[in-house]
């Protein structure tokens, strides 16, 4: 008799290690050895080394003490929304209930699917977690000085808490995934949730760069008892205080329980009964998860209606085929959901920013002005008109080039209608950012007037950029594949570097040659003048690095394959 | 335009991809106005050497011209006289039939009711006009099929290529893709160069059968003299017996 779920695991395993595919075994080996000693030993001692450089653990250990239970709370946040949201987000890429046909015809008990692809999971994700959990867990078990022992019982509640939020995770995916089934529509929607969900990672992880203080004062909270990450986290503060080395007294020990509320028996039962409860409850309800059928999702078919008024405005303002070239691209971007959701994901992330940034002047004791910020504002509006475009949107297969390209001048006519499509797009991501800041701190018409214009040049910029370099390397909507990864990665660094590189060049002018540029303009432009030519030399930079991103990507789209 | 009515001629040309030589010292000649079947197995270099004719990929050795164009020189005048049919359907899932034919007709330079009147035209020779305003997403393999056939024939090409046309099409299907190109092939002068599996289709509609096999043409004539040759009843006979490919009882058997 074979093992089932072993194969199945097996195959999931060697789907997440395809990369090292020549060397897997010794190359996972190596990985797990070297994860083991990071937690070990060497994450530690870096973690000492770096707090002592700071501050000596003696006066840090009481503010780690005080703010121990909703930090730890905050962390196990974090790594709760990580495990459970990142693997969701990461199948949600690409939907693949087609092997679910291959596993139910060779008669795979429902059960066997999904421990195999439970089980094959759980190497990566440990590793992930190995890597992280002691760079998050070390300042405290330090300031606690917990035991081995403790340390032990600290790391098998955070291996357990990890085992049943992947297995959680792993049954809701499936849930997801069977809902939306294997249609285009399916895995269009599949694909706007993965970017939804990515979203809500990066705000538990904002949280903790930013703001450690009030999140914890916020988990802290009794309301936050019901949490299933709260009570992996209780746990492991009881551990600490359990097994500390530092000799905490008494009524220290029940000012914690004061904190805590729960009891480590009772934190202990509910992290337990919590991630007993779904395995009986995911095997029962396997068989009705992993269903193939052609439901209405299959079945429904769309038809456009008549054009809106700003398409026909497009049409009227821009005629002939360049104008009907971007009707149709601005149809093509507009309606996949996963564009808008990148679209949705920009303008919140434009919002968001401003704030985090007024919140640190706030913190540092400075006094809040947006004018002074803007550089930076700018610089981070540059990813706002990245995202969106680099490595998708584009193309969704090779065949789709050989299309454009057989077309006389087809990749220069095509690029050109992408472009005016992205700078139509780069309206809306620009005006988010603007209006959120005008209302926010109540700016003057001409300031918001000025940010718009500053943040449309910088998206536009940005939007060249990610539509140069994604030409040169079209990953076809692959968002998985190490091209999307690299256009995404070349694009941001592109765009940010460009920003700032003014910047730096004035330095680099004045430390090594003596000679200084601010100085200079201010000089000839006056200070006003300067203020805005210092402003507008990123967006400018940016604008030329855009074109020529633009003119590369152009001409290796058309290219003749050799 | 087309020499001595010659509209394809290649000489010596030839292919490689690293150690793979795709297509070997191929010379051919197809005559304006005439339907040319490109027969061969899979990974013969049909595919390969219909992007070198339609000038979306680079020969290694040799010549190649269509209606007189050099290949490897005027590509954009290349891409305006020939119409290129995919093997695998490359449209736009969240676009319609007609935005797709806008979309490839103002690519090739066109627009307005001239274009649309085209669309119309070949949408309703091909029995989409129904659903010519659902999303390609909703469509079947044959249907986009029929989508990209028009996509090919939409901007009036003198020289078409066709590469696997029918291999997604019902049979009613295949019957309308059949007498658009005799009927286009007879009364505008259009030649169809076509790759095909489907010696049927090809011993129906083409004048002229070339058979590939490992980047060479190994046979070359009309169809009735092929199978001749042949000494076979029909194409696909002929077919088999040239290129091979007859299962092994013994060896098929031999797993048991």
């Amino acid at each position: 008799m074979t093992r089932k779920w072993y194969h199945i695991a097996k195959a999931e395993f060697f789907v997440l290690t395809a990369g090292m595919r020549k060397h897997r075994k010794a190359m996972a080996g190596l990985m797990f050895a070297l994860a083991a000693i990071w937690a070990i030993y060497l994450a530690p001692l870096i973690i000492n080394t770096f707090i002592q450089l700071i501050i000596p653990m003696e006066t840090i250990r009481t503010l780690l003490m005080v703010m121990f239970p909703g930090l730890m709370r905050t962390v196990m946040l974090f790594l709760w929304a990580l495990l459970l949201l990142f693997p969701l987000s990461f199948s949600l890429q690409e939907i693949k209930i087609g092997q679910w046909e291959i596993f139910l015809s060779n008669n795979v008990k429902t059960r066997d699917i999904l421990t195999g692809t439970f089980v094959g999971k759980i190497p990566m994700y440990g590793l992930i977690v190995m890597v992280f959990a002691p760079l998050l867990i070390s300042p405290f078990m330090l300031a606690f000085e917990v035991s081995l022992l403790g340390q032990a019982v600290v790391y098998t509640v955070i291996a357990l808490m990890v085992l049943s939020t992947i297995w959680l995770s792993n049954f809701i995916t499936a849930m997801v995934q069977a809902r939306l089934g294997d249609s285009a529509r399916g895995n269009d929607i599949a694909k706007a949730l993965s970017v939804v969900i990515a979203l809500i990672v990066i705000v538990p992880m904002y949280g903790l760069m930013f703001f450690m203080p009030q999140l914890s004062d916020i988990l802290g909270m009794n309301a936050f008892l019901v949490m299933p990450f709260t009570w992996p986290a209780d746990l492991v503060s009881w551990a600490a205080i359990t097994f500390n080395g530092i000799g905490l007294t008494g009524s220290q020990i029940l000012g914690f329980g004061a904190i805590l509320q729960l009891d480590m028996l009772t934190s202990a039962l509910l992290m337990a009964a919590f991630g007993l409860a779904f395995v009986p409850i995911a095997i029962t309800a396997a068989d009705r998860v992993f269903t193939i059928s052609a439901g209405v999702r299959t079945e429904t078919v769309t038809t456009v209606g008549r054009e809106n008024i700003f398409i026909r405005g497009v049409r009227r303002v821009a005629k002939g085929p360049f104008g009907a070239l971007t009707v149709v691209s601005l149809k093509d971007y507009g309606r996949k959901a996963q564009n808008l959701s990148k679209i949705f994901y920009g303008v919140v992330l434009a919002i968001i920013l401003p704030i985090l940034m007024q919140q640190m002047s706030i913190m540092d004791g400075d006094v809040f002005e947006v004018e002074t910020l803007l550089p930076m504002i700018t610089i981070m509006i540059g990813v706002v008109g990245v995202f969106p475009f680099a490595g998708t949107g584009f193309l969704e297969s090779k065949d789709q080039l050989w299309i454009i390209r057989s077309a006389p001048k087809g990749a220069s006519r095509f690029m050109r209608a992408r472009i005016a499509t992205g700078f139509m797009m780069a309206v809306p991501l620009s005006l988010a950012p603007t209006l959120a800041m005008t209302f926010m701190f109540g700016l003057t018409p001409l300031t918001a007037i000025q940010i718009f214009i500053t943040s449309f040049v910088v998206v536009c910029g940005a939007v060249m950029v990610a539509m140069g370099v994604t030409a040169q390397n079209p990953n076809y909507e692959d968002t998985k594949s190490s091209a999307h990864q690299t256009v995404l990665m070349t694009s941001m660094m592109l765009t940010q570097f460009t920003l700032i590189g003014p910047l730096f060049a004035t330095i680099f002018l004045d430390i090594g040659l003596g000679f200084n540029l601010f100085g200079f303009m201010e000089s000839i432009f006056g200070i006003s003048g300067f203020y805005v030519v210092e402003m507008l030399l990123g967006p400018t930079a940016l604008l030329l690095v855009g074109g020529l991103m633009l003119y590369l990507g152009t001409r290796s789209l058309g290219k003749v394959e050799v | 335009m087309a020499r001595n009515g010659i509209t394809i001629r290649t000489e010596r040309l030839n292919k490689s991809f690293d150690t793979v030589r795709a297509v070997r010292n191929l010379d051919l000649e197809v005559m304006s106005g005439s339907r040319f079947g490109f027969l061969g197995p899979n990974g013969a270099g049909k595919t390969t050497t219909v992007r070198i004719l339609s000038g979306l990929l680079k020969q290694t050795s040799g010549y190649a011209e269509v209606c007189g164009i050099d290949v490897s020189k005027d590509r954009d005048d290349i891409k305006a006289i020939t119409g290129l049919l995919p093997e695998t359907p490359g449209l736009y899932s969240k676009l319609s039939a007609v935005e797709f034919l806008e979309f490839i007709g103002a690519l090739n330079g066109r627009n307005g009711d001239g274009l649309h009147r085209r669309i119309d035209s070949l949408l309703g020779i091909l029995g989409l006009e129904g659903r010519q305003d659902d999303l390609l997403e909703s469509y079947s393999s044959g249907m986009k099929q029929k989508v990209l056939v028009a996509s090919t024939l939409l901007h009036e090409p003198k020289v078409v290529f066709l590469d696997e046309p029918t291999s997604r099409l019902d049979p009613s299907a295949s019957a309308i893709v059949k007498d658009l190109i005799l009927i286009l092939a007879e009364e505008t002068d259009t030649t169809f160069f076509i790759c095909t599996h489907m010696t049927n289709f090809a011993e129906d509609v083409c004048d002229v059968i070339g058979i590939l096999n490992e980047g060479e043409v190994i046979t070359r004539g009309a169809p009735q003299d092929i199978i001749e040759a042949a000494g076979a009843r029909n194409l696909e006979e002929a077919y088999l017996n040239i290129v091979g490919g007859k299962v092994d009882r013994e060896v098929l058997l031999a797993w048991r």
